[in-house]
């Protein structure tokens, strides 16, 4: 916390705003009793002024029944909309037709659409509930003639619920104390999840005989809290056996979480790989209140081989008997500021400081814990209980890592996982561990922590309904978020996940007025779409360091079932998108210092692009703070969102303007550039078809660098904009393109294209170009050199974005473009006909004459994400179709050919343009300055 | 951990010979290891010694004394002129200037100063180890009923052939515990340990309970029950066993895992439950450890020794119980009566000359004593703790 705490909007302390969520609490429970249809929708109601009521009565009867029915596989069209209220599924307040109104078939956006299928699964341990639920979300409505004709071309089935057994979805991930189980049950009642789940195309209805729900559980306390679930909730638990669960649960996690396990040394963090085919056997270690050590050979194949009494309760235990603490959390948190020294007996305290050299003990090795408390006339009273945590935590730490190494040696174990709740992501915890295990193996074992720790179970009890399909799920279908709350959660114990964005914009209002000392422990209002893990935040305590900061957060996983692996990467499992690792603390915080600078600006620019209302202000600064947080989390702990890359972080931001309705930021600006880029297009493509064909290529070349200045992104160019109009800075910018560039392939790029001598090369057959910005970038850089190729008879497929970032062009705005810029190229009109992007277009350009058969097609497909990077493990199905045939790839502009892909190879021709707009990237990638070009060609190896 | 009564009896009042002492002064007990010339010698010979005549017959004591409490060893020391056999070989050693005493354990380092200062005595350092393990040794091929097993409050002492004696685990459990792989005399590897063994028992315990001593809390958890605060596997299961993977409902699932839900205070539990959780705790876990170790290296046998231990029936049992669980009962645990004096007795038979092939115990059994100086000592061993004080018969030879 201590980045939050220096942060001079977000560090001030003050009251929590568990009071003041507290207060509120009474008020709801008398609502929920005088109007117990109000009771499904808890989460509208908080006190607070609502953003519009109407949505409050629209959700109250459209939820009112509780869906029980099928719910609507078929994407949503306008005639689901009137659907009556006995199949409630969608709230429809503020729903907004996007587009024009000449499209056939509008987006629809549903702001206001919560979850609307739940699916849940318990894992009821000794001291922690936890609870992994299930949220489906419609896909972003976006059914545009595009897409038809794409998915026609590149012969997808449009019935990708069919193809696709796993629905897209997200996955939630809460906890709960389990001496508190009626806030478990509270949240659980709220959120309705007890009766959500009941869609038939996912897992059949399961009720048990009475007819009361059936929900998976595990644990003990799914056998001892049997009777309470029903008398409260009226749900029967039904019970999966708890090593089933938790070796599923790993399972899954392993294999479908790219970078789910990791290693812990002296409190670095290092994420790992973990190569699916070489995954078993493997020992997972589950430390709850006791210790279980487990086997594990495959799906479904294991074997308790161990465990231990000494666990988590014993310290938990132990240490509230020393201590006095209130909490487990306490607990750890005294840890921190102890020393073990006062209390075990050091080899160096028996042999008189010396080291016991002769058997490898050095004299700061603990020779018995404890055994200093024998020896001196001192009562309990005389420790300090920070003492005595940490003696605590090393003892039953070094025990549990020295028994697993033991057993994972016995049965020729290369793996050792721990998971469960002891660890919580504590550094020191992790630390002791792995110390032991690596002391113990003389180096040879390593510890690795998971980062769902805690969740196997419920996870596992989650994967035990049938037909969940999540066994079939790829890593690449998986995308982890992390919404608004997530730098607040560390990982810890239940809160309240908020519900809509009004809530989350009142949330930061009062963290910003309240400060950090939030604790809101129950989740009065039950989350809508965040899942957060919840909103403990622990208090931070002078200079010294928060017990958990290393503790990872935990987000919500996407199931994103259409993404696929890019398949033209030579080689996906060597692949790393990112060029620039944040784990280098330096890099980190340029990075940092850059997004803090730049959000202001953005800030304003999000908050015009919604009318600069005072709603569109309020959210402004909610992002902002929430932003803020993200970052001063990720500076504490980079590690706690996983493995981080600058793409990551790039997303995060967009992610998080999404989060609250900033759906596209630059889109006058974008407008606004394209239409000035548009009128000028004409003039730019009679000067090229004047020119030699290798006099063309190169200015295209030369074109497509000079107009990647274009870019919002970067700092440096947004002041450029400041200073000319985008004719004059292309112009100005072509002009200055001095051969040889930093890096220069272009010679063997042109020789690629028109060949040494007289013979012409075979040209491509298609060509994807992966385009960035809108504006001068797209229309006078990379629309020219597709007519180009689309000339010399390559197919060429535009890739862009599937949703904003930034200025960056997308793929639904890409047709239109391409339409307009249609009109005065003959070139492009026939290609864009033949690709299907016309059909809709006015076509009453020049006489008609129809010879689409002549012209190959130019298309666009959409990427997959909404980042300015790109992970090409992760990309649209379409683009993965469209991807087959191709054998050149372009890669233009930073994100997606510099900060991500600049090292990657593919199976086909690759080449990479970019202007380098920022001087510290031109340094360290290419030992250049700013305003650099990069041309990196890549023949096929 | 008063010395024996008897010592500081027989040491006043009958002046028996002394003739050589060795120390091994550990983290919480200085154990003593010393030998009388009997006061005469005119004791019968052992059978199987006849024909030898230039051995001195005499017996070895046992004394233990609290690390903390030091001066009170250092007066004993003193009292019983036990420094002067220093030299015992040749007498005329002990007029020299410089005495010395072999001494092992980490105290032999930490107070070398104190015992030049009190007693003019130096004490020569012999490796820990070394003297666990000669002291092991000798005991296991020298004394016959040294080593036992013990189940359900059955000893059952246990024949050990010499020529299949090699290679066994020792775990030798002071404060800490060392695990010592033996492979023959002067042959072994310390390959684990553990630092929670008897000083984490008495100094949490100490912590928890406010008793006074380690016998004390020895004895409180007699009366205990664990179940009080141990989180066992039935309390999780709504008192069901978790069959699946064998585990009963009394199985512990959480060494101290009750003391954490409930509304409790340390004040609340009874010294002697949380006495009884801590020792079964920490014997469990020893056990396991040790019985994973001896798996390792493929050791049939594993004898557990030190001061935590005790003879003390509880501890032995749990011990015995976690080596039997955990190897599924291939492996027992054994024991053996000396426990505690390994260290000290290696140390003693370390002194160059004679060496230690020369120390030969007669007839191997300790001796119903009596000429009383030592009166636990009963010819029925099996009756009462065996607590290792009681000297042995035995016979040293002239090299």
């Amino acid at each position: 916390m201590a980045g939050l705490k220096e942060d001079p909007v977000l560090g001030i302390d003050g009251i929590t705003i568990k009071e003041e969520l507290k207060i509120v609490k009474p008020e709801i429970d008398k609502l929920r009793g005088d109007h117990p249809v109000l009771e499904t929708v808890g989460e509208v109601i908080k006190g607070e002024s609502l953003i519009n009521n109407r949505s409050v009565i629209d959700k109250v009867r459209e939820e009112g029944s509780c869906g029980q029915g099928e719910r609507d596989m078929v994407p949503l069209t306008s005639n689901s909309i009137h659907r009556s209220g006995s199949r409630p599924q969608l709230d429809l307040s503020k729903a907004a037709i996007e587009g024009t109104f000449e499209e056939r078939d509008p987006t629809i956006l549903l702001p206001n659409q919560s979850d609307d299928i739940s699916h849940l699964a318990l894992d009821i341990g000794g001291s922690l509930i936890k609870l992994v639920y299930f949220s489906r979300h419609q896909d972003r409505l976006t059914n545009d003639k595009r897409k038809k004709t794409v998915k026609e071309r590149f012969g997808i089935s449009n019935g990708n619920r069919r193809s696709y057994p796993i629905l897209g979805g997200r996955l939630h991930f809460v906890k709960f104390e389990t001496s508190k189980i009626n806030e478990c049950l509270d949240f659980i009642s709220s959120k309705q999840l007890h009766c959500g789940g009941m869609d038939s195309h996912c897992w059949h209805s399961e009720t048990s005989p009475n007819g009361n729900a059936l929900i998976k559980a595990t644990g003990g306390g799914a056998y001892k809290f049997a009777d309470l679930f029903k008398e409260r909730l009226g749900i029967s638990l039904d019970k999966e056996d708890e090593m089933d669960c938790l070796v599923a649960g790993a399972n899954f996690l392993l294999k479908a979480i790219r970078h789910e396990a990791f290693t812990h040394m002296e409190g670095q963090k290092e994420f790992v790989q973990i190569d699916q085919n070489d995954l078993f056997p493997y020992l997972l270690v589950n430390i709850g209140s006791g210790v279980s050590m487990i086997k594990v050979d495959g799906d479904g194949k294991f074997e308790r081989v161990s465990g231990t009494n000494v666990g988590g309760g014993t310290y938990w235990g132990l240490g509230r008997l020393l201590t006095k603490c209130k909490s487990f959390d306490e607990l750890l948190e005294l840890s921190q500021r102890g020393d073990n020294r006062t209390i075990d007996m050091l080899v160096g305290d028996i042999y008189g400081g010396m080291d016991y050299n002769k058997i490898g003990l050095s004299a700061t090795t603990i020779a018995s814990s404890f055994g200093k408390a024998i020896s001196e006339k001192k009562e309990l009273a005389d420790y300090r209980p920070e003492d005595i945590s940490l003696s605590l935590l090393r003892m039953i730490s070094y025990n549990i890592g020295q028994i697993s190494y033991l057993n994972a040696l016995r049965f020729g174990l290369k793996r050792i996982f721990f998971g469960g709740f002891f660890i919580r992501g504590h550094a020191y915890t992790m630390d002791t561990i792995s110390f032991a295990v690596h002391f113990w193996s003389k180096g040879e074992a390593q510890a690795m922590f998971l980062r769902h720790e805690g969740f196997l179970g419920a996870l596992g009890a989650f994967m035990s309904y049938e037909k969940h399909g999540l066994d079939d799920l790829m890593v690449h279908q998986l995308v982890e978020r992390f919404p608004m709350g997530a730098p607040y959660t560390g990982g810890k114990i239940h809160g309240p996940p908020l519900g809509n964005l009004n809530e989350k914009i009142s949330w930061m209002e009062k963290f910003v007025q309240k400060g950090t000392e939030i604790t809101a422990p129950v989740p009065m209002a039950p989350p809508g779409t965040t899942g957060l893990g919840g909103f403990e935040v622990p208090s931070s305590k002078g200079g010294t360091l928060r017990s958990d900061a290393s503790a990872l957060n935990v987000g919500v996983l996407h199931l994103e079932p259409t993404l696929e692996v890019f398949p033209l990467l030579a080689d996906p499992k060597m692949y790393e998108p990112n060029t620039i690792d944040l784990s280098d603390h330096n890099e980190l915080e340029y990075w940092f210092t850059v997004l803090s600078e730049h959000l202001s600006d953005l800030v304003d620019k999000a908050v015009a692009s919604e009318g600069g209302t005072e709603d569109a202000k309020r959210r402004g600064d909610a992002f902002a703070h929430a932003f803020s947080a993200h970052l001063a989390r990720l500076m504490e702990e980079p590690a706690a969102y996983g493995k981080l890359g600058l793409a990551n972080l790039l997303e995060l931001r967009e992610e998080c303007l999404r989060e609250f309705q900033f759906v596209d930021v630059y889109r006058s600006i974008k407008q606004r550039e394209n239409e000035a880029s548009l009128a000028v297009l004409p003039d730019l493509l009679a000067e090229l078809d004047s020119m030699t064909e290798e006099t063309r290529l190169l200015t295209l070349i030369e074109g497509a660098l000079a107009a990647n200045i274009f870019d919002w992104g970067s700092r440096a160019c947004v002041e450029l904009y400041h200073k000319g109009t985008i004719i004059e800075i292309y112009r100005m910018s072509r002009n200055k393109m001095q051969r040889p560039w930093q890096v220069d392939d272009f010679d063997v790029f042109k020789e690629r294209m028109l060949g040494p001598g007289d013979k012409k090369p075979r040209p491509h057959k298609r060509a994807l170009l992966f385009v960035d910005n809108s504006g001068a970038d797209v229309v006078l850089g990379m629309l020219p050199l597709a007519r180009e190729l689309l000339r010399r008879g390559t197919e060429v497929v535009l890739v862009a974005n599937s949703l904003p970032a930034l200025n960056d062009v997308t793929a639904m705005e890409l047709p239109d473009i391409v339409a307009e810029a249609a009109k005065h190229c003959d070139i492009l009109r026939k290609a864009a006909e033949a690709g299907g992007l016309l059909v809709d277009a006015m076509i009453n350009t020049s006489d008609g004459s129809k010879e689409n058969s002549s012209s190959v097609p130019l298309m666009v497909v959409e990427n997959g994400c909404g980042s300015p990077c790109i992970d090409l493990r992760q990309v649209s199905s379409e683009l993965a179709a469209a991807a087959k045939d191709a054998d050149l790839i372009i890669l233009e502009g930073m994100g997606r050919a510099l900060h991500t892909n600049f090292n990657a190879r593919f199976k086909c021709e690759a080449l990479k343009l970019a202007m380098v707009k920022n001087q510290r990237l031109a340094e360290k990638l290419i030992k250049g300055n700013i305003y650099d070009c990069v041309c990196r060609y890549e023949p096929v190896s | 951990m008063e010395h024996n009564r008897e010592f500081e009896i027989d040491g006043n009042s009958n002046p028996i010979q002394i003739s050589r002492l060795a120390l091994d002064i550990g983290g919480s007990l200085i154990k003593l290891v010393y030998f009388s010339r009997n006061s005469g010698d005119d004791e019968d010979p052992p059978k199987d010694k006849v024909g030898v005549s230039n051995g001195v017959n005499g017996r070895l004591h046992f004394a233990k004394f609290e690390t903390a409490k030091i001066n009170d060893c250092l007066e004993f020391i003193s009292a019983n002129k036990l420094f002067l056999g220093g030299g015992f070989q040749h007498q005329e050693n002990c007029t020299n200037d410089r005495r010395f005493i072999k001494a092992t354990g980490g105290g032999a380092y930490k107070f070398s100063e104190l015992f030049k200062e009190k007693l003019d005595i130096s004490l020569e350092k012999e490796d820990e180890m070394d003297c666990l393990v000669m002291g092991a040794n000798f005991l296991l091929k020298a004394a016959n009923q040294e080593a036992f097993t013990y189940l359900n409050g059955q000893k059952e002492f246990v024949q050990i052939d010499h020529n299949d004696l090699y290679p066994y685990l020792l775990v030798n459990i002071g404060s800490g515990v060392s695990m010592i792989k033996v492979d023959g005399d002067g042959k072994y590897e310390r390959v684990s340990g553990t630092s929670v063994g008897g000083g984490t028992f008495w100094g949490l315990g100490k912590l928890l309970t406010k008793c006074q001593s380690f016998d004390e809390l020895l004895e409180l958890s007699h009366q205990g029950n664990n179940r009080a605060i141990d989180t066992l596997v039935g309390d999780i299961y709504g008192g069901m066993d978790y069959s699946k993977v064998g585990l009963s409902s009394t199985t512990i699932a959480s060494s101290f895992g009750k003391a954490i839900s409930d509304n409790k205070e340390l004040e609340d539990y009874k010294p002697e439950d949380i006495s009884r959780s801590l020792l079964r705790m920490i014997s469990n876990n020893i056990g396991q450890i040790s019985y994973l170790n001896a798996l390792r290296f493929g050791l049939k046998r594993i004898f557990f020794g030190g001061f935590f231990i005790r003879g003390h029936s509880y501890t032995m049992d749990t011990i015995a119980v976690a080596v039997h669980f955990w190897s599924k009962g291939e492996a027992k645990a054994m024991f053996l009566r000396h426990e505690g004096f390994l260290g000290a007795l290696g140390a003693f038979m370390s002194y160059e000359s004679p060496s230690l092939d020369n120390l030969v115990v007669n007839q191997m059994v300790p001796l119903p004593v009596n000429a009383s100086l030592v009166t636990d000592t009963n010819s029925d061993t099996l009756k009462g703790d065996l607590n290792g004080t009681e000297s042995i018969q035995c016979s040293i030879y002239r090299a």
